[in-house]
């Protein structure tokens, strides 16, 4: 037999190396803006810049009593005259929300109530940490806290909650800590994952829009009350916001003019007063030319922070799409390079990464580890014809992220089923890079599954991948709320302990479904079963319920709405629980589904069918953490496993999904008006989830963190990548459209994907995934040595980066229980 | 022979392994078949030469028979007894021929049979499993050992079920076989992936057991009387074996005047040692490892030779 063995480096490990031993990096001299921009940052613990949440404060104590949407809108202007402005050394794009270096920003609407206990914790917290002077802290605690107590979504929806309910969503009165059950996420971020329609910014600018919010209000029915009371505080945010992101622009240009003004260096002199003159333009007008597309998208997102917590910040859409015409008249007049393209392009992926995106609630911080953001730009896939969409500027933006390998901004690359071969290769030779970009997400999945949810195709093949996995179109799409993350792996349990969790003691959480000793078939454990996850599904389903009509009364986002057609043409705020046309995407998600389908797995066969083990053996091992039980442990470990294509344990895994989706396919719009779907994403939650459950039934010692997404439990895949993959398909209800994003994450290591040869190998990889509908993948090309050697010493690793659960980070940046998860999952090498 | 025949034949197989990117084109599922005439001293797959199952430990993963004594429970040999040190003690020739209880009965995969019979159905049934891969790649399924063709009746009747279902099909081969065999399979393979391990047949005989006089004349049959074959030359670059430039110069100059026959060479790896342990034997290679520097001395020498035929892995 032949086995090829030797040594091999990712590119990304490759360059740690360099860097290690003091080698240049060799794409600094082709790129040295933006390194030396970078440079100023990386590794740095971010600041707390209270400003926003300063002036968002003070404007809303003025307006109480006012319609919200306005409320926000004046909010957004008191903010853009007061918040301080700057001009980076070096820096091409203005516009940032905070202080120099990394920074991130506070949401008092969203956690007022505890900010100043947060505040005094955050510096010290295991989990994304950062800083903040004491004097801001005095200014958190004295003026900002007080003014919200009594008045957060956040303390409203712990009083609507009914008692049953709360038990399993939170574990103290006051809702500050999570039961890890049945989570809600409406409270830390004001909506979910969200793109918007950029392209119409460029082309109008805010000065249209808001000369289409002015028309409407001229056209108002006088004698209308509908009209009065709702359209037109609308439509008057619209006006005021659209002033007040062209007044901050404004003020962005003044500074940078004064600069120009006491400027030495001709050369940045010159800079500054293309800057100065671009910023007075856009984004009011629309732009003339590549720059001022990148100035005018890149103000539009940064003033969008300002206005809201987006979950996981807000995408930037299809980059080479709609900055494509600008591209192409510049290259063909002349008057751009691909290098100066580049650059603008990097100096936009430097901004990107310095804003953190801060959970201040503990709860908020567990689920996204490692200051993740995923500021998702997607780039392929196909035009809203159904031609492919690939162009020069697609290529660009490849290449950028090869060369100058920032975590941020997340890339994702659309995958469908005539994708060119050039792509293809040019996707393959990023991922092989190893920093874990670009994610795949498939056309062939997302554009049938929305179209058959009542997209057009025009809009479905036309949409953004937006956040963690997550695809949006822009003006059709609707829903804003969070929704609930589902620990099934405690329904596992509950049924193992008849309705109670070793974690939370005696008290009864789910349904007493009697002593599992008692079974005597596998179909009374698997009923048993059901009946503790449709019990977490109704908790799920009535939770969303008052969230989606809650939330309504304590956010707004004018801005937000001035950019979506529906809004625009309804007058109403995006917030609100309806919009005429639009489609609600909403999604629950699924926690755990390896350690659930292993676990089931293990009983029905090792207990029931081969009678290996009692139920009262398994019992008493499980109490025990398996201590002085290791033979059972190891048995339990025999049995199939998901992640290997086995049918016997795949057939499970099918089974669970479709309860699952039919649950949502008969209650989610009928009883919520929405698409409520079952959705495999953890972010990082498989982690703290993994903390409240003890051990279960496949050989995991209690406290350990769950499966996450779709991906096999640690170290369960032994059958490699092609196998994870089919497991994923085999478990998938294809009849039904009641799903939503399924999260996969696949380790290579660099040797398995060597040369042209493993290039083309990935290509096939990557195709075969397209032609079995999955809807995303990602890879992490990376050894375990590197790892270990990483964990070991963090600062000479400090730029090593890792995927995680559907996007990128410092590894150093992640909490020593994170690294150990990433370590401990199988690494698929090619012996 | 029918399809039904065909697919009704049983052999040894001691693993099917998904996902090989290095053995033939594509992405692949390999195959490998119990049992081979040579013996080569560096063997890397110690449990494919025996053509029986043979009884692996594997200590590392025993849980102690002070912990767990489920397998000498269920040995109805008492061929297993308990060291000292709480690790398990197999007194193989008790254990020939047994059906082996105590793999099964083992929950922590510390013991595991190598070898299980399986039908060419059954082989296919897996191997189909990774199809979407393989059309889109290019791959299929590649035979390997031990020596496939030890198994002859078998390997053939699996080629010829695995051609009628239009898989791609490849093998790895020592060349120590019948050269019948040899041609009856060539014409159901795609790829042919050969092991020629040194020129001098004495050197060759001390180190594999045997002479290569009959694997130099099969390389000519498959070379010479099918031109067209995608046919793959390799050498296991062997520390104190064909570690230099002149070994590997006579094996690139037999093959120079081949012009479709492309050459690699694979440098010798320890990762099977462990699995001498495993089977009580010990590996006569010791703790030698492959010079890195002469390594890519022999790469040098070999693209000399075949210029672009030469490829490294």
């Amino acid at each position: 037999m032949s086995t090829v063995i030797c040594d091999c480096l990712s590119p990304q490990e490759q360059r740690v190396h360099d860097q290690i031993e003091g080698k240049e990096d060799r794409y600094r001299k082709t790129h040295s803006r933006v390194f030396s921009l970078l440079e100023r940052f990386e590794g740095q613990k971010p600041r707390i810049d209270i400003e926003r949440a300063l002036y968002f404060t003070q404007s809303m104590r003025e307006t109480e009593g006012q319609p919200l949407v306005l409320r926000w809108a004046k909010a957004l202007m008191h903010i853009a005259r007061n918040i301080t402005v700057y001009v980076q050394e070096d820096q091409l794009l203005l516009g940032r929300a905070g202080c120099d270096g990394r920074y991130g920003i506070l949401y008092p609407e969203l956690d007022g109530d505890f900010l100043d206990i947060a505040v005094r914790d955050l510096p010290t917290r295991a989990t994304s940490p950062a800083t903040i002077t004491p004097e801001d802290a005095k200014r958190v605690i004295e003026e900002i806290a007080p003014y919200w107590k009594g008045k957060t979504y956040h303390e409203a929806l712990n009083a609507a909650l009914p008692p049953e309910i709360h038990k399993l969503t939170y574990d103290d009165p006051l809702g500050l800590i999570s039961r890890f059950i049945v989570n809600e996420t409406s409270s830390f971020r004001s909506s979910i994952q969200w793109v918007h329609d950029y392209e119409k910014i460029l082309k109008r600018g805010f000065n249209d829009i808001k000369k289409e919010a002015q028309e409407k209000l001229d056209a108002l029915d006088p004698l209308s009350a509908k009209d009065y009371c709702e359209k037109r505080p609308f439509l008057e945010a619209v006006v005021i916001v659209c002033d007040a992101i062209v007044l901050w622009a404004k003020r962005h240009a003044s500074l940078a003019r004064e600069m120009a003004a006491i400027e030495f260096n001709p050369q940045r002199k010159a800079e500054l007063s293309r800057m100065a003159e671009i910023a007075d333009r856009v984004p009011g007008e629309p732009a003339r030319d590549f720059y001022d597309a990148c100035q005018s998208q890149w103000f539009t997102q940064m003033f969008s922070r300002l206005e809201q917590k987006t979950g996981t910040t807000i995408s930037n859409g299809r980059m080479d799409q709609y900055f494509y015409p600008y591209y192409q008249k510049g290259i063909e007049d002349g008057s751009l390079t691909e290098e100066t393209a580049i650059e603008l392009l990097e100096c936009m992926w430097v901004g990107m990464a310095e804003f953190i995106d801060m959970y201040i609630s503990p709860t908020g911080g567990a689920f996204n580890e490692g200051y993740a953001h995923w500021e998702a730009v997607t780039v392929g896939g196909q035009t809203p014809d159904g031609r492919d969409a690939t162009n020069d500027l697609t290529y660009l933006i490849l290449k950028s992220k090869r060369e100058f390998p920032l975590h941020y901004p997340d890339l994702a690359a659309r995958i469908h089923s005539r994708a060119p071969e050039r792509y293809l290769w040019d996707v393959a030779e990023t991922i092989k890079f190893g920093s874990g970009f670009p994610k795949l997400i498939n056309d062939e999945e997302v554009v049938p599954l929305y179209v058959s949810k009542g997209a057009t195709f025009e809009e479905a093949l036309d949409y953004a991948v937006s956040g963690c996995t997550e695809a949006r179109m822009p003006n059709r799409d609707t829903y804003t709320s969070g929704g609930a993350y589902i620990n099934f792996a405690a329904a596992v349990e509950m049924v193992l302990r008849n309705g109670r969790m070793k974690k939370y003691g005696d008290q009864l959480l789910g349904v007493e479904t009697g002593n599992p000793r008692f079974f005597k078939t596998w179909k009374e454990f698997w009923d048993a079963y059901v009946q503790q996850h449709m019990l977490f599904m109704k908790a799920a389903f009535i939770q969303q319920h008052i969230i989606i009509n809650l939330r309504a009364r304590h956010f707004a986002q004018p801005m937000g709405s001035a950019m979506h057609d529906l809004c625009m043409k309804h007058c109403i705020d995006l917030h609100q629980p309806q919009i005429p046309e639009g489609i609600n995407f909403g999604y629950f998600e699924y926690m755990g589904l390896g350690t659930v389908v292993d676990s089931l797995a293990a009983v029905k066969k090792l207990v029931f069918e081969e009678k290996k083990l009692t139920m009262d053996e398994l019992l008493r091992a499980i109490d025990a953490n398996f201590e002085g039980y290791e033979d059972i442990k190891a048995l339990l470990r025999t049995a199939p496993c998901y992640g290997n294509n086995d049918p016997y344990a795949d057939e499970i895994g099918r089974a669970i999904d479709k309860i699952s989706v039919e649950y949502g396919k008969n209650y989610s719009m009928k009883d919520l008006g929405i698409h409520n779907d079952v959705r495999y994403v953890p972010f990082t939650s498989h982690v703290p989830f993994g903390k409240v459950v003890s051990a279960t039934p496949n050989g995991r010692t209690e406290w350990f963190p769950l499966s996450d997404g779709s991906s096999a439990s640690h170290g369960a895949d032994v059958n490699g990548p092609t196998a994870v993959m089919l497991s994923n398909y085999s478990t998938k209800n294809m009849g039904m459209r009641d799903r939503a994003a399924r999260m996969l994450n696949i380790k290579f290591t660099p040797k398995c994907l060597e040369g042209e040869q493993g290039t083309e190998k990935l290509v096939a990889f990557i195709r075969t995934f397209c032609d079995l509908k999955l809807w995303h993948v990602q890879f992490n090309v990376i050894r375990k040595d590197t790892l270990l050697a990483a964990q070991k010493d963090p600062q000479k690793y400090r730029n090593l980066i890792v995927r995680i659960a559907g996007y990128s980070a410092y590894f150093v940046d992640l909490s020593p229980d994170l690294q150990n998860d990433l370590i401990a999952r199988t690494e698929h090498g090619a012996l | 022979m029918s399809s039904a025949a065909d697919r009704r034949h049983t052999g040894l197989v001691f693993n099917i392994q998904k996902y090989s990117v290095h053995d033939g084109p594509g992405i692949r599922t390999i195959v490998f078949l119990k049992g081979c005439p040579l013996s080569c001293r560096w063997c890397s797959n110690p449990e494919s030469q025996s053509n029986q199952t043979e009884l692996a430990y594997n200590k590392g993963r025993c849980l102690g028979l002070d912990k767990c004594v489920r397998c000498p429970a269920v040995c109805v040999r008492n061929a297993l007894t308990r060291r000292q040190d709480a690790t398990l003690d197999i007194e193989r020739t008790r254990c020939q021929g047994c059906h082996r209880p105590c793999v099964d009965a083992c929950p922590a995969q510390a013991l595991v049979a190598y070898g299980k019979n399986m039908s060419v159905d059954d082989v296919l049934r897996t191997v189909e499993q990774d199809a979407a891969f393989y059309n889109r790649s290019g791959g299929g399924m590649t035979l390997s050992g031990g020596e496939p063709l030890y198994q002859g009746d078998f390997t053939l009747a699996l080629l010829q079920e695995a051609k009628r279902r239009r898989l791609k099909t490849a093998m790895e081969t020592s060349g120590m076989a019948q050269p019948e065999t040899l041609r009856q399979a060539r014409v159901l393979l795609d790829d042919i992936l050969f092991d020629l391990k040194h020129m001098d047949s004495a050197v060759h005989e001390a180190n594999t057991g045997a002479p290569n006089a009959r694997i130099l004349e099969n390389f000519r049959i498959l070379a010479e009387e099918f031109p067209d074959l995608r046919l793959l030359a390799r050498t296991p670059v062997i520390p104190g074996f064909n570690d230099n430039e002149e070994a590997i110069a006579a094996i690139a100059a037999f093959l120079k005047p081949y012009e479709q026959v492309r050459y690699e060479l694979l440098p010798y790896h320890r990762l099977g040692t462990q699995k001498y342990v495993f089977l009580d034997r010990s590996c006569s290679m010791g703790d030698v490892t492959l010079d890195k520097t002469i390594m890519s001395r022999v790469e040098s020498t070999a693209r000399d030779i075949l210029k672009e035929r030469f490829r490294s892995p």
